[in-house]
């Protein structure tokens, strides 16, 4: 027979000839190679020289929400929060950068709070805010924040009042850059971000040191807001506690320029002691107006 | 979160009828924004939220020339998941982000392209300074309206 049967195919395609096998397989893959190529059109080059950008083409950097940072302590493991909680209601500041900061703060402690699954604390930090928008003429972009704050602390829904306090301090920085007070809104940010370092230090002192210490690096950060409190009007800069905060910034930004492996433990001490010297002023009023 | 999505898209729906009567009486000032350009790139972060991440209202954007790259500086850390997306408003156009870490390494863990939309996955080996590169591939338009936002687990 000069002509024979096309062999057949095995295992999953018994009844098909190997030919037909073979055409299915081509189209299949040239389908799978177009497919990738519309979903991938551009090859990203695998490294590129970032001094090609020139300032002008580099925005900056999005200032993290305190739960980006809570979501790697989660996975650390489980350290005491209800050690790190702050006693105390801090007053309503008169000043306008104090109250700025000091209701950045309050929002990081809410974390704080919600991680010791403290509802009465958590509940309270709650009104705090509220307060201390009020203070600033943006009460009404929280009012509905600290309602759910409360509702779901009594819930002992922690991930929903995580996201709350996330959401308050999105909404109050929006309503300030609306009333453009951009640097209070950056204020609030730093408030929140101080806070949050004083903590992150104090866990990692307390023995999650090796995956926390990386947490620290974050060297654009406090170059941005030297720059931001650089660029803020004359009076502000010159309020004594932007002052004591900006000194905080730059006596612990070659700190944390280091690799995260090569913060030592002296360095993590140091930190906390600034952030803690300068989260009292915030709180107490003490070094500013 | 959930809400602010839900209300942009809300917003946009409010738009459209209004659009189409600007669209009929003011074709020449017509012109796409950043705001527009936003509405898109939270659409193309929805799939990724139901997923879990959240996605800030934080966004980044502005307008750019076909083939002009911009980079976006972000604070990252070691142990959360990150999604960037990146979208236009404008028809035709296509565009891409990729992650670089400060040393200029792509650290990319996927990514995909897809006409006006885009997207990458980066999971951090280490923490600290990354930076999006944004890049618009084509569009019919001179310059054209962008925005990035990103969401973490």
């Amino acid at each position: 027979m000069l002509h024979s049967e096309p062999p057949l195919g095995e295992g999953i395609f018994p009844r098909f000839p190997m030919k037909s096998i073979f055409h299915i397989c081509a189209f299949v893959v040239c389908s799978a190679l177009l497919t990738t190529t519309s979903l991938r059109a551009d090859n990203p080059p695998q490294k590129i020289s970032l001094s090609d950008f020139p300032a002008a083409a580099v925005d900056e950097v999005v200032v993290p929400v305190p739960s980006e940072i809570f979501a790697v302590l989660d996975k650390l493991g489980n350290p005491n929060w209800k050690g790190q909680l702050r006693d105390g209601k801090a007053r309503t500041p008169e000043d306008r950068a104090r109250t700025a900061l000091l209701l950045g703060n309050v929002i990081a402690e809410g974390f704080v709070a919600v991680e010791a699954e403290d509802a009465e604390r958590v509940k309270e930090l709650g009104r705090q805010v509220l307060t201390l928008a009020e203070a600033i003429n943006v009460r009404k972009s929280v009012i509905a924040r600290s309602k759910s704050i409360t509702d779901m602390a009594d819930q002992r829904d922690w991930k929903g009042v995580r996201s709350e306090f996330d959401g308050a301090l999105q909404d109050v920085r929006s309503a300030m850059q609306e009333l453009n007070d951009q640097d209070l809104s950056q204020l609030v940010s730093l408030g929140g971000w101080l806070r949050g370092t004083e903590v992150l230090t104090s866990i990692v002192q307390g023995g999650f040191a090796k995956d926390g210490t990386e947490l620290l690096h974050q060297p654009e950060l406090v170059s941005y807001f030297d720059r931001c409190i650089g660029t803020m009007g004359k009076r502000l800069r010159k309020n004594p506690l932007i002052v004591s905060v900006r000194d905080v910034l730059r006596k612990i930004e070659p700190i944390v320029n280091e690799g995260g492996d090569k913060i030592i433990p002296a360095q993590v001490k140091t930190i906390h002691e600034f952030t803690h010297g300068v989260n009292q002023q915030i709180v107490e009023g003490t070094g500013g107006n | 979160m959930n809400l602010r999505i839900a209300q942009s898209f809300a917003s946009l729906g409010r738009r459209i009828p209004l659009l189409g009567v600007a669209f009929l009486c003011f074709v020449p000032l017509l012109h796409a924004t950043v705001d527009d350009a936003l509405s898109f790139a939270y659409e193309a972060a929805l799939p990724y939220y139901k997923q879990g991440f959240s996605i800030r209202k934080d966004a980044w954007g502005g307008d750019l020339g076909v083939k002009e790259k911009k980079a976006v500086s972000s604070q990252l850390f070691r142990g959360n998941d990150y999604w960037f997306l990146m979208a236009t408003d404008v028809k035709g156009a296509s565009l891409s982000v990729h992650i670089y870490d400060d040393k200029g390494n792509l650290v990319d863990a996927e990514s995909w392209q897809k006409g006006r939309f885009a997207g990458v996955r980066v999971s951090p080996k280490a923490t600290g300074t990354f930076f999006a590169i944004v890049q618009i591939l084509k569009s019919p338009e001179d310059r054209t309206p962008w925005a990035l936002v990103y969401g973490y687990k």
